[in-house]
């Protein structure tokens, strides 16, 4: 079976690289967009060097207090980002490749790609160095690989799980608890002693970063929109990997006052705004052209996804000296993290968005291995009609592997999608048309 | 071909017809509540102590055509949750009051959303089933049971008191040693049941009233003893794996000479394990029992337990080889299959891998597939 086209961290690095210098030459893309590779290329290259640098990797899926691992060195390897990024920069044999290398193990296919993806880079020993695994119950059932692929690879393992109703008092307290648990588990691991004081530091800097979101969220809400999707991710990637860190706390500083410059000068994603779409799952991972193209044939510009949806004021620094408790409260609220409570209330919060970014319709892609989505898409679906009047066009897709389904049937979906939004009333009304 | 038992008979014309028995509909007519509840993390002790009945939402031995369930949860979901749903779109389950489910794995937590959503009964809840087994897993699931034990009360106007839980743990532990008693009688050489029909009395006993199933179990106990039943096939085999409610799955494997003695389902030997203890408080009892008190699930993160509690069952049942089957699109099952094969292949235990969907016969590829596995059983027995 061949490994040729698996991506590696040189790899990696290489085409960070390459990406970031081809968005200094490229004229017409936002100046942060360099900012944005530079962060990124920081991130994979903090992994690559951490043994060098006396640090430990932990590969992690979502919600996860990763200023825990900062303050105690311990760099975190998200396997949702390691799946998408090959396609992002452009390597997008990789994950097919991958994938059938977990097929070949046993592993069914019907299972999210993300971890399939994960699991054929591991077998075929593609997958950064590692220490130990961290996981969540909150995510979804695919965590379970976590520990099973630690007893095949003999790396350790801790999970943290939560009530399925996590604002009840003793639900919180148990998550507060489990994250002493993990503390407990990483100082065992790496012999070290977490140094609160510095988790202190780490938790201001991540709210900072908190509040840097929001306020880039007040301007990407703006009509024209001022975001292009060269820099679309920032914010979510500055979050979900850097939080608690000055590298993501300068780029999303840098994007928000490029995004306010923008705003003042008028200046939109595109010339001619036609339709605001919003993600009520996830971006495109799979095929990293499709926001473009979308700008480019039909003025549609992507204003907000479901991952980058902050819940609520996110008013998450409760008590400084109290950093535990602030970042338990913190995962409960921090963008990604509603799509893990009842599709009810994930429509409740994409309704909102909806409302505070104005979108006119919505794009809900069904991944394929992704048994949350699955059963909530329909309510989605419903209740933004519903509530706020936005259509969803549905693309059942894999996240992950671009040959799932074809590019001529994306857009012929599209094609109609926005030829019925542009002809119903709600968009007629919103933009004041007869 | 055995005679079949008069008390099993019984059992499934009681529990017929499926859903909406005429068990149920005396019930109901009685002005008294029925509770569906999806998955093993649902203590029916407390439903049974609030009075009302539990009552397990499945399929039956009916495939059921999807008919506009897709419409509501996408195809990529598990079948058996989409059948479920298909079910109550055609109205089969209209006789609940109210519906519990937890959240075991993704899609049963999502059938309880798009139920709430789409048909909201007057009672929903879910309770979180956790996936490490300690101690802090069993404090954050007797709170939340508590927390439980207060929405239901409430929802009565009428606070569940422990007395009547202590009590409901006493009916349902009998219940469980009853049924442990058949797997204890599917030991023997010969056993008085095939696994269709053990699957068809844990499938009462979810069903029915505990206090008349426990009757019926004694009648059924005495009666394997009266008749002296033997099933004679030259095979021993296992099914581990998703529950499987349409018995005429098992009664095709078993009609290639063989006989299930012994499986690893939550409706089967997890349904009967063990007890609750008496001399705890109800609450503390019910939380220890189910967390920690049966052998582990496929939904624990650390299937050590699991793929370790197989093999000790194969050695106990004596087994030929396992029928491991899983419904697509199950995300744990999927994970544990690397590891079950590997284990089952140094204890040198052949293992017949099925993927099939929820209620769905096996088509001609999976019948030819375990014909050759049950030739290949035979050779080795020589
Ligand atoms: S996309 Fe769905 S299945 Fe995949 S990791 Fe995320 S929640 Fe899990
Ligand atoms: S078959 Fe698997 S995925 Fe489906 S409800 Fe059962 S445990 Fe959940």
């Amino acid at each position: 079976m061949s490994t040729d086209n698996l991506i590696t961290i040189e790899e990696l690095i290489q085409r960070l690289k390459m990406a970031k210098e081809g968005a200094k030459k490229q004229p017409g893309l936002m100046k942060s967009s360099a900012s944005y590779y530079q962060m990124v290329s920081t991130y994979v290259e903090r992994i690559a060097s951490a043994k060098d640098d006396g640090c430990w990797v932990a590969t992690h899926g979502t919600q996860q207090p990763l200023e825990i691992l900062e303050a105690m060195d311990v760099r975190g390897c998200f396997i949702e980002f390691w799946g998408a990024i090959a396609d992002l920069t452009g390597k997008l044999e990789s994950a097919p490749e991958a994938l059938s290398i977990s097929a070949s193990t046993g592993t069914p296919g019907e299972v999210c790609s993300f971890f399939r993806n994960f699991d054929g880079l591991s077998h075929a020993g593609k997958w950064p160095r590692t220490d130990f695994y961290l996981y969540a119950s909150s995510v979804c059932d695919n965590v379970k690989s976590f520990h099973t692929l630690g007893r095949r690879y003999n790396i350790p393992s801790f999970g943290l799980e939560r009530s399925y109703y996590p604002f009840t008092a003793h639900a919180m307290e148990h998550w507060k608890n489990e994250y002493k648990r993990y503390i407990a588990f990483l100082e065992e691991q790496t012999g070290k002693k977490m140094d609160y004081d510095r988790l202190k530091e780490v938790v201001a800097l991540s709210y900072r970063l908190t509040e840097l979101h929001l306020e880039i969220d007040d301007l990407v809400a703006h009509v024209p929109c001022p975001l292009s999707p060269e820099c679309y991710s920032g914010t979510l990637l500055a979050i979900r990997l850097l939080p608690g860190t000055q590298q993501a706390i300068d780029f999303l500083t840098e994007l928000r006052d490029e995004l306010k410059e923008r705003v003042d000068k008028g200046i939109g994603a595109i010339e001619n705004e036609r339709f605001r779409v919003q993600w009520s799952s996830f971006t495109p991972f799979f095929d990293p052209t499709l926001m473009t193209f979308m700008q480019q044939k039909y003025g549609a510009v992507n204003v907000c996804d479901m991952l980058s949806r902050w819940r609520g004021e996110s008013k998450w620094m409760l008590d400084p000296e109290d950093p535990l408790g602030n970042l338990a409260y913190r995962t409960l609220l921090a963008p990604g993290n509603c799509q893990y409570s009842s599709g009810i209330d994930v429509a409740a919060n994409l309704c909102d968005q909806a409302l505070k970014f104005k979108t006119d319709g919505a794009i809900f892609n069904n991944n394929w291995g992704c048994k949350t989505g699955a059963s909530y898409g329909p309510i989605i679906k419903d209740e933004m009609m519903r509530l706020v009047g936005v259509p969803t066009l549905t693309i059942h897709c894999d996240i992950l592997d671009a040959t799932f389904i074809s590019r001529a049937e994306i857009e012929s979906q599209m094609d109609s999608f926005f030829e019925m939004i542009e002809n119903s009333k709600a968009y007629k009304a919103r933009r004041n048309l007869k | 071909m055995n005679t079949p038992f008069n008390t099993l008979n019984e059992m499934v014309r009681l529990t017929s017809p499926f859903p909406e028995s005429d068990t149920v509909k005396d019930w109901r007519a009685s002005g008294r509540k029925v509770i569906g509840w999806y998955n093993p993390y649902i203590p029916e002790e407390i439903i049974h102590a609030a009075g009302m009945l539990p009552f397990e939402v499945t399929g039956n031995n009916e495939p059921v055509q999807m008919q506009g369930a897709e419409a509501y949860i996408y195809s990529n979901s598990c079948s058996k949750i989409r059948t479920c749903w298909q079910l109550q779109l055609d109205g089969q389950y209209d006789f609940l009051d109210g519906l519990i489910s937890s959240h075991m794995c993704d899609q049963d937590m999502r059938l309880s959303e798009v139920w709430a959503y789409y048909k909201k009964l007057p009672y929903m809840d879910n309770i979180y089933a956790p996936r490490k087994r300690d101690e802090v897993g069993v404090q954050l699931y007797l709170k939340d049971l508590e927390d439980f034990r207060s929405r239901l009360s409430q929802y009565l106007i009428c606070r569940i008191p422990d007395q009547h839980i202590a009590n409901s743990i006493r009916i349902y532990n009998r219940g469980r040693e009853l049924m442990w008693q058949l797997y204890e009688l599917r030991k023997r050489d010969r056993p008085p049941v095939t696994g269709a029909e053990a699957i068809e009395v844990s499938k009462a006993a979810a069903r029915l009233p505990r206090e008349r199933f426990n009757e019926m179990m004694e009648q059924l106990l005495d009666e394997i003893q009266r008749t002296g039943r033997e099933i004679k096939k030259p095979r021993r085999l296992m099914i581990v794996g998703n529950d499987l409610h349409n018995t005429n799955q098992v009664a095709a494997l078993e009609s290639l000479d063989a006989v299930v003695v012994v499986d690893e389902m939550n409706i089967g030997i997890r349904y009967a394990w063990g007890q609750v203890d008496t001399k705890l408080p109800p609450m503390e009892a019910l939380a220890r029992y189910y967390v920690m008190g049966r052998p582990v699930d496929m939904h624990t993160w650390n299937s050590d337990g699991r793929l370790q509690f197989i093999g000790e069952m194969v050695e106990q049942f004596r087994v030929d080889g396992i029928v491991s089957e899983i419904v697509r699109f199950c995300t744990y099952n999927g994970w544990d299959k690397f590891d079950l094969k590997k284990q089952m292949a140094e204890r040198g235990i052949p293992i017949l891998e099925l993927d099939l969907e929820y209620g769905h016969p096996a088509g001609a590829q999976v019948k030819i597939r375990a014909e050759a596995f049950m030739e290949m059983l035979e050779s080795r027995a020589l």
